[in-house]
Parts: C-alpha cells; sequence; structure tokens
C-alpha cells in the first residue's frame, strides 16, 4: 500500500489526475455532460498512457465531476449532472440571498473532503464493505428506494399531497419506454423514439432548467440579475470553518455517501438525496433548510463525492462496477486485458492500491482547483438575466441532445420543462418531480424481480424478513410519522407570521 | 489572471480533445465522416466490451472515429429500436446479439423484426452457461435438478429480460424441471451481485460471463457439446442449444457496399491478434464471417426460432 502510495504521488501520476480533474469541471459544469459520457469520452486517450495514469486521468475526471456539477446547481438551479439535485436544494436559495461564493466554496470543500472520505474506505474498507453491499438483492433495493422517497416530506413546501402527486409524475415519466423486466410497451402513444423512456438526464434538465428560464423571463421587469454578487473578503476561510465545525454532519453524510455508492446500481444521485434526507432529520433546527441552509449543500455533496470512489470498491473486490462512470473505468480495464475484481486484486494489488490514492488526491487536487475557479464561476451571475436566460437555455438544449445524439430529447426536456413551470404555478415543487425521475429505476425494476421471487418463495420472505429489509422498513415508517407529526405540529401552532 | 489562463486552458484541453474526437479523414470507399456505434446493453457489459475491442481496429480500417452510444433497455430490444429508426447510410451500426434481437423482436409493438437488419458479420460466440453461487447448495447440475424436482418452482433463476426466459425454459423442459425465472435487464452485469449475495438461486448466462466471474461464481452447467477452455471440467448439455453469438448490424436498407465495407473493417479488427487473445482468455469461440454468411447463419437462426 505504501509502494502504491509512492507510485500515485510520482510526477505522470499527479499530472494526468490533475489534467482529469480539469476536465471533470468542465464536464460537471455544463449540464448534460455527466461524469458517465465525460469518462467514455475519455478512454480513448487514454490508452496511450500505462494503465495506473489512465485510470488515474479517468477518477479524477468522475470525482471533479461530482463537485463541479453544484456549480450549476447553486448558480442557476440546475444540477450539472443527476447526483447534483439535492445541492440545488438549498444552493440555490444561498445564491440569491448573495451568498454565491459561499455556496461555491462549501461545495467545493465537502466533496473534497467526501472524496477522501470515499477513497479512505476504498483503501482500507473495501472487502467488509463490500460483503454488506451483497446482502442487497432487489427487495432491498426496492426499500432503498420507498425510503429515499420519504424525502418528499421535507421537499414537498405546503402541501404533502402535492409533493407525493409530484413524485407520482416523476416515476410514470420515467416507466416510460420499454420496460425493464420484459420487453412491454408502456405510454408510449405509438411515438417509436418513446420507446427508448425519457433520458433521465434530459428529464431533470427540463425539470430544472426550463422552468427557471421561463420564470426568469418573467421577472425580467422586477429584476435584472438572478441575484446580488457580493465578493467578501475572507469567505473561504469562514466557510471553510463552518464546514469543519459540524464534524457529526460530515460523518453521517460521508458514511451515507460511502455505503450507498458501494450499492450497485445506486450510486451518487440517490448517496445525495438519502444524506440531505438524513440532515434534515438530524438537525435540530430544521427551519432554514430548503431555504439557503449551508448544511443543504454540505450534505449533499459530502455524499456524492464519498460515493464516487466507493463506487470502485465492489469493481475492484467483485468485479461489478458500482456506477456508470465506474462501468466505463472497468471497461477501460478490460480492455487493457485486465480482469477487475478480485483477480486484478490478488495479481496487481499496486494497481488497485494506487488507483485509491489517486482518487484521494484527486479529492485535494480538486479544491484546489475549485478555489482557483470558484471567483470566477461565481461571476456567472454578473451576467445580466436578458443574457443569462438564453445561455441557459442554449446550454440546456444542448445537453439535452448531447446525452443521446437526439433531438427528440429536446422536445422532451422542452415539453417535462414547460409542464412543470404549468404546475409549479398550482404549487407543486419541481423538487419530487426530479426525485421521482431519479428513483423510479430503482424501484421499478426492484419491485418486479422482488415479486418474481417472491412468487417462488413467499412475499413475507422477500419483502419483510431480513435484517436489511427490517431495518430500511423501520426507517421509512420513523421518517414518514416524523414528517406527518411536525407538520401536525405547526398545523396547531397558530401562525406566528 | 491566474484563473484566466487556467479557464482558457480548461477550455482549450476541452475543445482539443473533441477536435480529436471528431478528427480524421474518411477514406473513399466509407461514405461517412464518422460513424456511430450503437451498444443496446450497458457500458461495461459483453456487447461494450465487444465494441471496445473492435473500435480502434475499426477506425484506423474506416479511417473515422467511431463513437459509441449506450441505449439501453428491454433485454437490448431499446437499441435495437433505435438502430431501426435510423439512417440507413452506414454511418450507424449497432450490436447484435443473437438470439437476443430474434426473441426480443417479439415483443409487443417493439417495432422490428430480425428479418428486417442488413447484418455485418459475426465475430464470436459463448455458449450459454448456469452459473451458481460460490456458497451455493447446488454445487452441481446434478444438485441443481434434484432441488428443482424436489420443490417445483421454488429456486430462482435470473436471466436477461424476456429473451433470457425463452432460452431458460429451453433448459428447463431438457431437464424437466420447473423453476421461477427472474427478468434482470440492462445486461449481466447487474445479475452478477444478486448471484453473489445468494439472491436468486442461479442464473443463465453465457460462458463469457462464467469466465469472467470465475472468482465469485461457479458455473455448473454449459450448452452445446463441445466443453469451454477456460472453463474446464463444467459438464456440457448437447440439447440446450443456446448459444450467443454477437456482431454487427445495420439499419434495413442500408447500401450493400457499405455492408461490405463495414464487414471488411469489422473482421480486420476482429482478427488482429489482440483481440483473438482477448477472446480466448474470455471464453469465447471466435468467428470470421463473410456477409454471404452471415446471412445465411441469421435465417437459420430466426428459422429456429419461429413460433
Amino acid at each position: 500500500m505504501i509502494e502504491a502510495f509512492f507510485m500515485a504521488i510520482s510526477p505522470s501520476y499527479l499530472m494526468y489526475m490533475t489534467i482529469g480533474v480539469l476536465l471533470g469541471l468542465v464536464v460537471g459544469t455544463l449540464p448534460g455532460l455527466t461524469a458517465t459520457m465525460g469518462t467514455a469520452l475519455l478512454v480513448p486517450f487514454t490508452f496511450a498512457l500505462p494503465t495506473g495514469e489512465g485510470i488515474a486521468m479517468l477518477g479524477g475526471l468522475y470525482v471533479c465531476a461530482m463537485f463541479s456539477d453544484a456549480i450549476p446547481a447553486c448558480l442557476v438551479n440546475t444540477p450539472g449532472t443527476p447526483a447534483a439535485m439535492a445541492t440545488g436544494f438549498d444552493g440555490h436559495p444561498m445564491v440569491k440571498q448573495g451568498r454565491g461564493q459561499e455556496a461555491i466554496v462549501a461545495a467545493c470543500f465537502a466533496s473534497a473532503l467526501g472524496t477522501i472520505f470515499g477513497a479512505g474506505c476504498y483503501l482500507l474498507l473495501a472487502w467488509p464493505m463490500v460483503s454488506i453491499a451483497l446482502k442487497f438483492g432487489p427487495p432491498q433495493f426496492f426499500w432503498l428506494g420507498v425510503f429515499a422517497l420519504t424525502i418528499i416530506g421535507s421537499l414537498a413546501g405546503k402541501s404533502i399531497l402535492k409533493g407525493l402527486a409530484g413524485a407520482a409524475i416523476g416515476i410514470i415519466i420515467s416507466c416510460i419506454g420499454i420496460s425493464h423486466a420484459a420487453e412491454i410497451n408502456r405510454f408510449t402513444l405509438n411515438i417509436p423514439e418513446l420507446r427508448g423512456g425519457v433520458s433521465l438526464v434530459a428529464g431533470l434538465i427540463g425539470v430544472f432548467a426550463v422552468p427557471q428560464v421561463l420564470s426568469m423571463i418573467l421577472d425580467l421587469k422586477k429584476q435584472d440579475y438572478v441575484a446580488e454578487y457580493r465578493p467578501e473578503k475572507g469567505v473561504v476561510i469562514k466557510t471553510i470553518k463552518k464546514v469543519l465545525s459540524a464534524p457529526i454532519h460530515f460523518l453521517r453524510s460521508a458514511v451515507i455517501g460511502s455505503f450507498i455508492g458501494i450499492l450497485p446500481g445506486a450510486g451518487s444521485p440517490i448517496a445525495a438525496i438519502v444524506s440531505y434526507n438524513e440532515a434534515i432529520r438530524w438537525s435540530k433546527d430544521k427551519s432554514q433548510y430548503g431555504k439557503g441552509d449551508i448544511r443543504g449543500v454540505t450534505a449533499s455533496e459530502i455524499a456524492n463525492n464519498a460515493a464516487a470512489p466507493a463506487a470502485m470498491i465492489p469493481l475492484v473486490t467483485l468485479g461489478v462496477p458500482g456506477s456508470a462512470p465506474a462501468a466505463v473505468i472497468a471497461g477501460a480495464l478490460m480492455l487493457r486485458g485486465l480482469n477487475p475484481g478480485p483477480e486484478l486484486f490478488g495479481s496487481n494489488a499496486a494497481l488497485v492500491y494506487s488507483f485509491g490514492w489517486s482518487l484521494l488526491i484527486a479529492g485535494i487536487v480538486v479544491f484546489f482547483i475549485g478555489m482557483l475557479a470558484t471567483p470566477l464561476l461565481v461571476k456567472i451571475i454578473k451576467i445580466p438575466l436578458r443574457l443569462l436566460a438564453p445561455l441557459i437555455m442554449f446550454l440546456a438544449i444542448i445537453g439535452a441532445y448531447a446525452i443521446r445524439n437526439n433531438i427528440f430529447d429536446v422536445y422532451l426536456m422542452l415539453i417535462i420543462g414547460i409542464f412543470v413551470f404549468l404546475v409549479r404555478r398550482l404549487g407543486f415543487h419541481p423538487g419530487p418531480i426530479g426525485l421521482g425521475l431519479i428513483l423510479g429505476p430503482i424501484i421499478e425494476p426492484s419491485l418486479v424481480q422482488s415479486l418474481y421471487i417472491s412468487h417462488a418463495v413467499g412475499v413475507q420472505k422477500v419483502f419483510f424478513s431480513g435484517s436489511v429489509n427490517i431495518i430500511l422498513i423501520g426507517l421509512s415508517i420513523f421518517s414518514v410519522s416524523a414528517v406527518a407529526l411536525s407538520r401536525f405540529r405547526s398545523k396547531s401552532k397558530p401562525e406566528t407570521q | 489572471m491566474k484563473t484566466s489562463t487556467l479557464m482558457k486552458s480548461i477550455t482549450a484541453s476541452f475543445f482539443g480533445a473533441a477536435m480529436l474526437l471528431t478528427g480524421g479523414v474518411a477514406q473513399a470507399d466509407y461514405p461517412c465522416k464518422e460513424a456511430t456505434f450503437i451498444v443496446p446493453y450497458s457500458p461495461g457489459g459483453g456487447s461494450d466490451q465487444m465494441a471496445r475491442r473492435l473500435v480502434p481496429g475499426m477506425e484506423e480500417a474506416l479511417g473515422v472515429s467511431v463513437n459509441i452510444v449506450y441505449k439501453t433497455g428491454g433485454g437490448g430490444a431499446v437499441g435495437f429500436s433505435e438502430l431501426h429508426r435510423s439512417k440507413a447510410d452506414g454511418c450507424t451500426f449497432s450490436n447484435t446479439v443473437v438470439p437476443n434481437v430474434i426473441i426480443s423482436s417479439k415483443g409487443d409493438g417493439v417495432g422490428y423484426k430480425p428479418g428486417d437488419f442488413e447484418y455485418i458479420g459475426m465475430t464470436e460466440s459463448a455458449a450459454g452457461a448456469l452459473m451458481v453461487p460460490l456458497d451455493s447448495e447446488y454445487q452441481t447440475i446434478d444438485a441443481f435438478v434434484a432441488a428443482a424436482l424436489e420443490n417445483p418452482g421454488m429456486l430462482t433463476v435470473a436471466g436477461t429480460g424476456g429473451s433470457g426466459l425463452s432460452r431458460w425454459n429451453q433448459l428447463e423442459e431438457v431437464l424437466g424441471i420447473e423453476t421461477t425465472y427472474v427478468p434482470v435487464g440492462g445486461g449481466v452485469g447487474k445479475m452478477i451481485p444478486m448471484l453473489a449475495g445468494s439472491h436468486i438461486d442461479g442464473a443463465a448466462t453465457g460462458s463469457n460471463h462464467g469466465t469472467k466471474h470465475k472468482a465469485i461464481v461457479n458455473t455448473i452447467l454449459l450448452a452445446g457439446e463441445n466443453p469451454v477452455s477456460t472453463l474446464p471440467g463444467v459438464p456440457t448439455e448437447p440439447d440446450w442449444n443456446y448459444v450467443i453469438t454477437w456482431g454487427l448490424m445495420a439499419p434495413p436498407g442500408t447500401p450493400a457496399d457499405v455492408v461490405e465495407t463495414l464487414n471488411a473493417a469489422m473482421n480486420s479488427a476482429a482478427q488482429s491478434s489482440s483481440v483473438q487473445d482477448a477472446l480466448l482468455n474470455g471464453g469465447y469461440v471466435s468467428h470470421n464471417m463473410s456477409v454471404a454468411e452471415v446471412n445465411a447463419f441469421m435465417d437459420g437462426e430466426i428459422a429456429k426460432y419461429a413460433d
């Protein structure tokens, strides 16, 4: 492991990893360019490099994209990748209050910490963690999805019913197309393009970016900028101190992120959502969440970054990638004739460990590069709305198109966007709709598979036995009843405002 | 100043990468500036591996860049129907997996028939394999069959979507057993952790997966007559005629000369020593078919799976 560390700090490793980080900054910042797409585009170039440097570069891109996706999420309320959805819940209100720099610095520092924690798990706890991950089969994934859905309680705003309806709409949109389990067309209205389903990225751009642009246009007469830009001296140190002053919050978010990251198929978006929800639950003062609480930003960013190195754990232990970018990295290894998994761990442990160290160091590099870029990036909000609105629209269209090179995705994005803009006026929050889009592809196939399995061994045994199931069901019930209780209390209290 | 040079270098490196990707001069006999390679299964799966193995050699032979795009879902049906709708100019092609492309076409309104496509060629095949968890109670096919006979319908076996169901049903018939089938979408990648964690009793996929995941799952039966060198000692079942064959196909109506160009490029890429080594170590059998041979092969396969 020490030998691997010296490999990872050799100049060539550091250089290529840093190039990866810089590319990740661009990939994450542009909505529509996801970490998966970024790594997939980069793979051919890494073949010119030795294996270690090549995967260090890919890893650098991946972890940096998990930070930089927070930038558009905060500044213009459009997540750069699905993993940053929860970051925007508090990040964007912070920007609106003129705390843009604080939001980005917090996201960057939190991302760096999360990456280092996740990489630490990779280096020290890979085998014990993966044995827990194997306890997750279809029913456990189903309950994990249900548990993640309970975040609606904190997102829904005034009406919990509208929150539930929003999530249902999101899940139904995610079910469009040929079903995963069997070749059945659903909600395709005989439009052939719909058979492939609504791409998650295009859907999320529609849910968040389009309504944002439309309300910017409506507000043009009232305001000229997204928010005031107030550069503040010493904000970096102040923000870092703020993040460091909550060690329990950090630990909780990092553990959730690493653990969910290790589950094959769950990944950074779910990690961020669950972590955000838990941050609210464990806070004494919940009133500021959704209105610009810095803990909302850090909870999401710590977790989605911790999940990135953690997603490599099942890859190096079992040969099964924990996320889509991890799958791309697996492909890059296999094309070199290496078989990631127990075999590679046995035959070339130095490579496996040096990758872990590279990810850890990438966390530090992300912080410094983020700090250099922040003053510049925050200036985006100095762009007047009449220029910013078309710019976001332009990026949204490019992003929706680029994800599958399909103009139909752009139409879908626009339709979903206009729909969300309209229902937002009726008091629906876009958050639950985006949540449904992300969770649908986890909940639905795992429910179907669980039902098939319970056909053989019984519903009770599949869904309601086993420690993981019981814990997840218990957490879900606890979460729902806590929300119900607090809503009941706030209703019975006389309005003070 | 510092930050602006940084941004410039970021943008420059990004655009540099983009230009490299789209660069390259088209050769006279291949009419496209670049090619799109649709992979109908998840990144990292068998089809993705195949695509990535072939792309460097094909780029060299065609003289253009070949970009991989993933269109996953419905046991491959999403990607196949996407290809079916693509422009028939030879600039877009996809993996084809036989029999998946035939079986998935029987799905409700998927929008393609296996006979519609222009097949470019087949590069490799793998035998069907029944795999169980390492710590399974049933470490031999006899033990598995005995357990299934004792408790009909109580053992769970995963396969890929609806295509996997019919090939599993065939083995059930041969063995005279009854089990519960669990469809898993998006490729075999998602099935392996389910198997390793003993959430299912078995999984029916290909010898390539049995080889790749040798360290965490056991293969207890292979389809066909021939043993697989990477899985020594595993019994074969001649009546389970399930072979998975991988190749490339183009949208219906793609001009014959372009299909020939693609066939030549594909075969030259597949016959390189690095690809051949990868196939041998991966538990595959390699093929080198002309367009006429692949069409004859497909006619036979389509007839085999006709109802």
